[in-house]
């Protein structure tokens, strides 16, 4: 064992329970630093998932056309031109395949969706139609967790809408109600499912029908409007949509990109947490710095002696880094091991209906990285005094 | 013959307290000869402890020339003297003295391990003899702190003796020592220079112990008087 690692050892085991006082602060600082990387880790994962399981996480369209000017004469101002005109993709068994060859890709979806009008009586309001394979309700959307009436089963022809949807128009499970789509199509439908999900505009304005009844509604006998993906690893979209838009000439949109308020959300916990692990870090460097300078005032005459053997100032900084060291190794250690601990106790605690009350990740606490910086932050912390130490002059300290 | 160890020529020193100069010491010079155990006399505050720090390198003089075993030492940076004072001078101080929390052992070997960066076999093995010659080989492995005041300047000279030095350095090193304690301290300086030539210069106002050395330097009005 080194000469400096034996003195630098004796001296913090000399004086035993300032040094448990000390080791034990730093692991405070380390537990409060694991406690809130797990917890904004968690939430930013709960956030994620929460609201990658209810949309695509990859949207294939076809690409932006201009539209077709119906009239070609300048003494119109404005050119009137065919807003009519169907963006639709007629390949889509050829990029089914595609898609389904491409790695990553779980569940793929062909939907014809179009805007339409419900009327009941005197009441009108606009609905979203997304037609659908029956068998693939779920496939982005898991319907069927939040049908809170009827059924998600589209077999039978019937419409499945929002909660709210049905509640302005008065609508239950049964009720025939009039769907006037974009195209002046006009169809009677049973209500079959009311579902709710807990975002305003899928309760709204979203309704589901199968992709065999939207198509003479939407006049799309063959083609589908867009195809809806679903990967195994949600963060991989913006790679695999590359991937898709070069393979398949349509345009591929990753959840990301429709979902920028959620990023805008996690960056702003992730600084909230930065600032609360900095906070954390610095408790840690100014109890050792103290801890130690207070240390080389009570060993000042000690230290004197070893000057006045010939022993170098560059060994009495490294004894006092040492120490440093030593102090935030063991407070690291303690203090990762309590936070997870503490982390894995409150991800346990759950409400009644069996979910977790704080959506803590226990396994995403930061360890490696509170370790390091710690055992970083105390060695920089042990400087001053290692210098302050190095700096006794020999002969003041004997006579003293 | 007996060899010239330190020359100091015209050693002049003055502390500065603000305003107030005071000059200890105003010209000393000194030959100290190889093999001698030599007592250095004055009154309290006449400079003694002075003088020795600046023979020793723990003190620079405002002025004055300084040889040791014929070498040079005006002008060496501080890491330099250090590194000199580590391999060739031993000291013994009245107060201080040991490392609380470290073994007697240790304590001892403390001036050779630290520049070697480890505590060897060889340095325990000479610091166990040291312990032995100052008949303290029962107390290697007790700490410092647990020591009696005889017993802790007798480890003191032990580790003085370490790195083999040609001249040790003893400022009052019985002056916090009882009769008996500072007799036995007396003597085994006197073996050790009987036995290992090794040079002691040790400052005392203590007329029985001067009386135990072979030269008595004596130091009045920061001048060696003659
Ligand atoms: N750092 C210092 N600053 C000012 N005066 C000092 C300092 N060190 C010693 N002195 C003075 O120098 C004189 C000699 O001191 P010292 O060498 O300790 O004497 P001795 O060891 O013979 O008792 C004393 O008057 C003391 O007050
Ligand atoms: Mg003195």
């Amino acid at each position: 064992m080194p000469f400096s690692l034996l003195v630098s050892w004796r001296y913090i085991t000399a004086n035993r329970l300032q040094t448990l006082l000390l080791v034990l602060g730093v692991a405070l600082s380390v537990v409060v630093f694991v406690f809130i990387t797990a917890l904004i880790n968690g939430l930013n994962i709960y956030l994620t998932q929460e609201t990658t399981s209810k949309i695509a996480h990859v949207e294939l369209d076809p690409p932006s056309r201009v539209a077709r000017v119906l009239v070609d004469d300048s003494r119109f101002v404005a050119q009137p031109v065919s807003t009519l005109q169907r963006k639709q993709i007629r390949n889509w068994q050829q990029v089914i395949e595609i898609a389904e060859s491409t790695p990553g890709v779980s569940v793929i979806s062909p939907i014809v969706e179009g805007n339409a009008f419900l009327v009941r009586g005197e009441a009108t309001q606009p609905i979203a139609i997304q037609g659908v394979e029956p068998n693939k309700v779920d496939a982005i959307t898991n319907i069927s967790r939040y049908i809170i009436e009827g059924s998600a089963e589209l077999t039978t022809g019937g419409l499945i809408i929002g909660a709210d949807l049905a509640t302005e128009l008065g609508l239950l499970i049964g009720t025939p109600v009039l769907l006037r789509s974009e195209r002046g199509a006009e169809r009677l439908l049973p209500i079959t499912g009311i579902f709710r999900i807990g975002l305003a505009n899928l309760d709204q304005r979203v309704g589901f029908l199968s992709i065999r009844a939207a198509r003479p509604l939407f006049d799309l006998p063959d083609g589908i409007t867009s195809l809806g993906l679903k990967l195994d690893n949600p963060a991989e979209a913006p790679t695999i949509s590359i991937m898709l838009q070069n393979a398949t000439q349509l345009k591929a949109t990753p959840w990301q990109e429709v979902n920028k308020s959620l990023q805008d959300a996690t960056d702003a916990q992730g600084r909230t947490g930065n600032f609360i692990q900095g906070f954390a870090l610095l408790a840690i460097v100014i109890s050792i710095s103290s801890a130690l300078l207070l240390s080389t005032y009570r060993r000042r005459a000690e230290i004197g002696i070893m000057r006045a053997t010939g022993i170098s100032r560059q060994f009495v900084a490294i004894v006092f880094i040492l120490q440093g060291v030593f102090i935030g190794a063991l407070g690291a250690f303690l203090g990762a091991a309590a936070g997870y601990q503490l982390c894995v106790q409150l991800a346990s605690i759950t409400r009644p209906d069996g979910s977790s009350m704080l959506p803590i990740a226990p396994n995403e606490g930061g360890y490696m990285l509170v370790i390091i910086l710690t055992i970083i932050g105390a060695a920089l912390a042990a400087l001053l005094p290692a210098r302050a130490a190095s700096a006794v002059d020999p002969v003041e300290a004997i006579q003293q | 013959m007996s060899q010239t160890l330190l020359l100091a020529k015209d050693i002049i020193k003055t502390f500065r307290n603000g305003e107030q100069e005071t000059c200890v010491l105003k010209g000393i010079d000194l030959t100290l000869t190889q093999g001698k155990m030599i007592a250095l006399q004055g009154a309290s505050g006449s400079g003694k402890s002075t003088l020795l720090n600046i023979l020793g390198l723990l003190m620079r003089p405002t002025s004055g020339e300084l040889r040791l075993l014929d070498h040079a030492l005006t002008g060496l940076s501080d890491g330099s003297l250090s590194s000199y004072r580590n391999r060739h001078l031993g000291f013994v101080f009245q107060y201080h003295n040991l490392l609380p929390d470290f073994t007697a052992l240790e304590n001892v070997a403390f001036p050779a391990a630290a520049p070697a960066g480890r505590l060897t076999g060889d340095i325990r093995k000479r610091a166990l003899e040291l312990l032995d010659k100052v008949g303290l080989s029962d107390r290697s492995h007790f700490l410092a702190s647990q020591l009696s005041g005889g017993q802790k300047q007798r480890v003191a000279i032990a580790r003085s003796l370490i790195n083999n030095p040609k001249l040790v350095f003893a400022d009052e090193p019985t002056g916090n020592l009882d009769q008996d304690s500072a007799k036995q301290v007396m003597a085994l300086l006197r073996d050790i220079n009987r036995n290992d030539n090794t040079t002691f210069l040790i400052s005392t106002h203590d007329n029985s112990v001067a009386a135990n050395c072979d030269e008595i330097v004596r130091i009045i009005d920061g001048k060696i008087a003659n």
